[in-house]
């Protein structure tokens, strides 16, 4: 009976996350509708006057759209990893974050998703990307990293929405039951007939253990490949065996920093303090922490191995990261995303959620300062001094990326009012 | 039955005469090519370091899979001080490095002596901290696995980019740190496996459901590992293949165009991918016995053979050393494997974090 009362309970403070916006919750969704529209204006601008108003140019053909690019696409890619990671090695604290880590990784793939159309400048042609049969004989390049993308991350987003939609069918069937009227209806009819029978949960449980063995693996291979967008080239600072893992460590890291971001936030707004337990974010500010570790590793040993090599191009890509004209993001990056992590091996301020925030909002900047020093410094440094040359981003890029930050949170904010933010089904069972 | 098993005295005293003896077949003019000391230890600091990680590290998450061996892997710490005196030992051999008679700031002979020396010997103390406070059942062992842990990665990154690359120098693979404590951890967990087949049957009796999943356990770690060092592995290949740089690529077709080192490529790709992800692949073989210790020793052949792969083209050897040294190291792991309650006493290792 007391079972079955807390259950209810469950049931109504989780959905209660999806009652009647507040002010607060209005604000918050008109600022990102305003970033996110200005963004979009200022894509038109550059569809409309071409190319010339970014700051791309030679030697700097990749700016900040490849950035903003390989930065969505790391913050899509641990969502799911942490959702999967922990489903498979049973850590009960999952159930606190899982939600929303899916979510975040589906709206982190359509931004990132945008990007390659808008660094593509004539947008209309984007088709060309996809091998299809065609009168001019056109073939797209499959020895090309940049035709590996396009496979990886569809086949990723494909099974990450699986993923998360199998997840929520026992939810929605919940939400459909509490919510009457057509509502309800369309609820119901999401569930696809959902009525939790033995039997449905028994191919549940499989079906959602086997994706998750399946996406483990996937997100690795997708990260890599994106990494090797880079690496497959014999440019000074990209053409180094790490990469990948590096890209899947850094992944972590900032999709760890962006959950901290979103779910602390959250458990305020939507009262979820007693389904959402400090000592859950204290485990979760332990991955961030490990992360950071391997990721720090990987810059000691980029930075390590050049001077090692003797090669006189790799030696001076690297001087010039750390004490050329870059140099302050450079350091930015490494105090956000190596120094400060450090202060999380004090278990006091593990468990300090304030502290938690800033931090999390520090690694962010810091992870999208890496990306823009990986992309921009190599190849403003390439082999011959005659083609070197600085690259400084433009208002419209700027804004087109403060853009893409307004659309990921309008869609996260959207997605809190129209589905439950935890998995009431696996609360229960905690 | 009991006094077949070493106290921690004699396993250290064992201990001194295993490098005693390795020392005087190295320079007491028994053999005429030198180099096996240093091919045995790129392998065995895999296997003990890596075994003693793999218990830090299941310690450190709670885990409850192989539990039941923690204690096992843990009482392997001893092992850890032989890998600092046998390195020791490779001091006057040095110039087998191609970087000897050209020193630089990294590479030159008292750094590296130095360097790998303390992090061998870090490792030991951590490790030693770590095994003693974990059966004890004191308070802190997390900080001793936090410690252990990253004196291990410390210690297997020098492995990789000392002992194994700079074998190679100026050949660079940024991969090779994490690629080789990857392995070490690889290596750990197949030790588990085979310390399976030592207490699978007696431990079965006691606890039979808890013996079974552990067991089940180690096959699916060793599974998820064999994808793990495939994915590291093609990762590494695939951009060295990719740029075809001549400075980087003669490292590969080298090795695949001479006898042995073609037969040992397939050898352990056969051992560290191919058998363990197609035998383990079904649930049954996951949790029979049989499977998951003939895998677990053809991942540590798998292991060996990458080692002689790695090395082979660089470094002299010499065949009998070579399989006397690791023949007395097997036995001694066999021996400490089946020493462990009396080394490690208190068997609260496994039982304390047990809900």
């Amino acid at each position: 009976m007391q079972n079955s009362a807390s259950a209810q309970q469950i049931e109504q403070d989780v959905l209660a996350a999806m009652s009647r916006p507040s002010r607060c919750y209005l604000a918050c969704i008109l600022l990102a509708g305003l970033l996110f529209l200005g963004g979009m204006a200022l894509w038109g601008r550059q569809i409309a006057l071409g190319m010339g108003v970014a700051g791309i140019s030679h030697p700097v053909g990749w700016g900040v759209y490849i950035t903003d690019f390989v930065f969505w696409v790391g913050i899509a890619h641990s969502g799911t990893l942490i959702s999967a990671v922990l489903y498979i090695f049973r850590a009960r604290f999952r159930t606190s974050f899982n939600r929303a880590a899916e979510a975040m990784t589906l709206f982190a793939l359509m931004v990132a998703g945008l990007f390659p159309l808008i660094h593509l400048g004539r947008v209309w042609l984007a088709y060309f990307l996809f091998p299809y049969p065609n009168q001019r004989q056109l073939w797209v390049n499959f020895r090309s990293p940049l035709v590996w993308d396009v496979f990886a991350v569809s086949t990723y987003m494909l099974v990450s929405l699986v993923f998360f939609y199998i997840g929520l069918l026992p939810d929605l069937a919940i939400v459909a039951r509490r919510r009457p009227g057509p509502v309800g209806k369309i609820y119901r009819l999401l569930t696809l007939g959902w009525v939790g029978s033995s039997q449905q949960w028994r191919h549940y449980a499989k079906l959602y253990f086997l994706l998750a063995a399946f996406a483990t693996p996937l997100v690795a291979s997708v990260h890599s490949i994106v990494s090797w967008d880079f690496a497959v080239s014999i440019v000074p600072g990209w053409h180094t065996t790490i990469f990948a893992p590096y890209f899947v460590a850094g992944a972590i890291l900032s999709g760890t920093a962006m959950v901290i971001t979103l779910v602390i936030p959250m458990r305020r707004l939507l009262r979820l303090e007693a389904y959402i337990p400090v000592t859950h974010i204290e485990a979760i500010a332990k991955i961030l922490l490990l992360t950071s570790l391997i990721v720090s590793f990987a810059y000691i040993v980029e930075q390590g191995l050049a001077f090692y090599s003797g090669n006189l191009f790799e030696m001076e890509q690297f001087r010039f990261r750390a004490l050329g004209d870059y140099r302050l993001l450079f350091w930015i990056m490494i105090s956000c995303n190596s120094l400060l992590p450090m202060t999380l091996f004090v278990g006091r301020l593990r468990r300090n959620l304030a502290y938690l925030f800033v931090l999390s909002l520090l690694v962010n900047v810091g992870m999208w300062l890496e990306r823009f020093v990986i992309v921009v410094t190599s190849l403003a440094r390439d082999f011959d001094p005659y083609a070197w040359g600085n690259y400084t981003p433009s208002l419209t890029e700027i804004g087109i990326t403060a853009g893409s930050f307004g659309l990921f949170f309008l869609l996260f904010l959207l997605f809190i009012k129209v589905l439950p933010v935890l998995s009431i089904t696996e609360l229960k069972e905690r | 039955m009991h006094d077949s098993k070493l106290s921690a005295g004699g396993c250290y005293s064992l201990l001194l005469i295993l490098a005693a003896t390795i020392g005087l077949i190295e320079y007491g003019g028994l053999i005429d090519q030198q180099g096996s000391l240093l091919i045995t230890l790129t392998f065995w600091s895999a296997v003990i370091q890596g075994a003693v990680a793999v218990a830090a590290l299941t310690a450190l998450v709670r885990a409850q899979w192989i539990a039941s061996l923690r204690r096992e892997l843990l009482a392997l710490y001893p092992l850890l001080l032989l890998l600092a005196l046998l390195f020791a030992l490779l001091w006057p051999q040095l110039d087998l490095f191609p970087w000897s008679d050209q020193p630089t700031i990294w590479l030159n002979r008292p750094f590296f002596m130095g360097r790998n020396l303390t992090s061998l010997l870090l490792t030991f103390l951590a490790g030693r901290q770590l095994a003693l406070h974990s059966t004890s059942g004191a308070p802190f062992k997390d900080r001793y696995a936090v410690v252990y842990l990253l004196t291990f990665v410390l210690s297997q990154s020098l492995v990789g980019f000392d002992w194994l690359m700079s074998a190679a120098y100026p050949w660079i693979s940024t991969m090779f740190g994490l690629y080789f404590f990857t392995e070490a951890l690889y290596a750990g967990i197949a030790v588990a496996g085979l310390a399976m087949l030592l207490y699978f049957r007696p431990r079965q009796q006691i606890a039979p459901k808890q013996t079974a999943r552990h067991l089940r356990d180690v096959g699916l770690l060793l599974f998820g590992f064999s994808i793990l060092w495939a994915g590291l592995f093609f990762a590494q290949f695939l951009l060295i293949w990719y740029a075809n740089l001549p400075e980087e690529v003669h490292f590969v077709t080298e090795r695949l165009a001479s006898s042995p080192e073609r037969e040992l490529c397939w050898l352990f790709l056969l051992g560290l991918f191919l058998t363990p992800f197609v035998t383990l692949l079904g649930s049954e073989a996951k949790g029979d016995l049989r499977f998951v210790s003939a895998v677990s020793l053809l991942v540590l052949t798998g292991l060996f053979a990458e080692r002689l792969f790695i090395l082979l083209p660089a470094i002299p050897h010499h065949g009998g050393a070579l399989l006397l040294y690791n023949g007395l190291l097997f036995i001694m792991l066999l021996l400490v494997l089946h020493s462990s309650e009396r080394l490690l006493p208190q068997a609260s290792s496994e039982r304390d974090d047990t809900p």
